[in-house]
């Protein structure tokens, strides 16, 4: 029998936000040639994706670790990531709107911000 | 990949109708409470994909091996779903989900499948609840170590392997309509007709007649044309946004843009554009294969410099770009392309022979 003493909502976050950091960490990657082909301006999009990366993986270790900034500044982020993707799918760009494009953009976000939501049962210091 | 195979919706909608089953089986069962919330969403996710695999089985009775495949690993996803108290149940959900993973780009690396939504979306789904399987939660000691050392190798290594592997299938072997990346072909008939050849010709010879005096970019300045995007490319697209908003079908005389080849002698004309005014609406194809319309799908655009990349798998662009389609379009090339005189895009060496010259 597995047991566990606390809420394990943090740690759901954390696996969460470590997938979407993998995601924006492969997006700033695959950007990476286009620089090279003479798209300059993408190079500072490549290198602030791999921030934003960098940011949400470490959020992710903050939640896990129960500190409260972290998770206020992680809802803060999926917020901002919802309403992008929200506008994507309103607008008529031909922005892509399958299943992934919709788990990734939109599930995810919203699972991380029911996951991190006050809860009585978990103490964020 | 950004497509649903019509043998795959099935199962999509099998993995959604199993998400509320799954969680009712979950209320159901009184020794929910002794384990923690990361268990219980890994078994919803496993129901989910084991209800996915089993519902492609109906449209795989061809293909008995990948049916039966489709049969064991459904019934093993839904069986560990609701294991999870069993003592070995971490074990054995991790050593599923990666034997899934890797035998499903088995599948793709030899060609038996090729990666549509559906697949993706099944992957994520088994890349989260391996996540969730692994994570230990606060006051668990049992393999803790272990577990951590898990989690930071194995799943981050296989969201990159099932990426790239599915990106690189994708781009390697497109299909019939994305001979292009990023690029869906208008569907038409496979060989053209003595007449759709005879037409390709008259809108290639009234285009290039058409297009001549742009020749000097200055006129083409005059005219309204403007260059968009990095001029460091080899070639820019100069467009004009009258004969844009004026929605001109395919007119010789009004092009919605010219191309130009960037030399060091300056702008040299290397074809016209035609483009329609919206997405998804493909224009007069009086050639059949030879001037089929082409619409980019899927790409990443940002308005700092006017440039583009590609949307990964994941559907994610790098922050600053935003996922877009551009309406359909038809080049015409006035130099010599060996792709041919409508053909998507310029060849490379033929914009550096004319650099050099």
């Amino acid at each position: 029998m597995i047991k566990a003493d606390s809420s394990s909502k943090p740690e759901a976050a954390f696996v969460l936000l470590g997938m979407q950091s993998l995601f924006w960490f492969i997006a700033a990657i695959s950007s990476a040639p286009f620089v090279l082909a003479g798209e300059y301006a993408m190079g500072a999009l490549v290198v602030v994706t791999l921030l934003l990366a960098l940011a949400t993986c470490l959020l992710g270790i903050g939640v896990l670790w129960r500190r409260r900034k972290a998770r206020g500044f992680a809802i803060a982020l999926e917020v901002v990531c919802l309403f992008g993707a929200a506008l994507l799918l309103l607008i008529p760009i031909g922005a892509n709107h399958g299943p992934v494009s919709l788990m990734v953009n939109i599930a995810l976000p919203i699972a991380v911000i029911v996951l991190l939501r006050k809860d009585p049962r978990e103490s964020f210091s | 990949m950004f497509d649903i195979s019509p043998d795959h919706a099935i199962g999509l909608y099998a993995g959604l109708a199993a998400l509320p089953v799954a969680l009712l089986a979950l209320r159901l069962r009184p020794s929910r409470r002794a384990v923690p919330g990361t268990v219980l969403g890994a078994s919803v996710l496993m129901a989910m994909a084991g209800a996915i695999h089993l519902g492609l089985v109906w449209t795989h009775l061809g293909e008995t091996i990948t049916a039966a495949l489709f049969v064991m690993n459904g019934l093993a996803y839904i069986a560990l779903s609701q294991a999870f108290t069993w003592r070995w149940w971490r074990i054995a959900s991790a050593s599923l989900i990666t034997m899934t993973l890797l035998g499903y780009l088995g599948y793709i690396i030899l060609g038996f499948d090729t990666p549509d939504q559906v697949a993706l979306a099944t992957k994520l789904i088994e890349l989260t609840a391996l996540g969730l399987v692994l994570v230990p939660v606060r006051g668990e000691q049992r393999l803790r170590r272990w577990r951590w050392g898990t989690l930071g190798v194995a799943v981050p290594f296989l969201t990159v392997l099932s990426l790239s592997v599915v990106w690189i299938d994708d781009l390697a072997r497109p299909d019939a309509e994305h001979v292009h990346a990023g690029a869906v072909l208008q569907a038409t008939n496979d060989v053209a007709t003595p007449e759709q050849v005879a037409a390709a010709q008259r809108l290639y010879d009234a285009t290039a007649t058409a297009i001549a005096p742009y020749r000097d970019w200055h006129a083409a300045w005059a005219a309204g044309f403007r260059p968009g995007g990095p001029e460091n490319m080899p070639s820019t697209h100069w467009m004009n946004q009258r004969n844009v908003d004026a929605g001109y079908v395919m007119d010789p005389r009004h092009p919605q843009g010219l191309v130009y080849a960037n030399t060091k002698h300056g702008p040299v004309l290397i074809g016209a554009m035609f483009q329609m005014q919206h997405i998804g609406q493909f224009g007069p194809d009086p050639g059949g294969p030879l001037t089929s319309w082409h619409q980019h799908e899927n790409i990443c655009f940002t308005p700092f410099g006017f440039e583009f990349s590609f949307m990964t798998p994941t559907a994610t662009c790098p922050l600053g770009a935003i996922d877009i389609s551009a309406s359909p379009m038809l080049h015409v090339w006035i130099v010599d392309n060996p792709g041919g005189r409508f053909a998507v895009d310029i060849d490379d060496k033929v914009v550096r022979r004319i650099d050099q010259g």
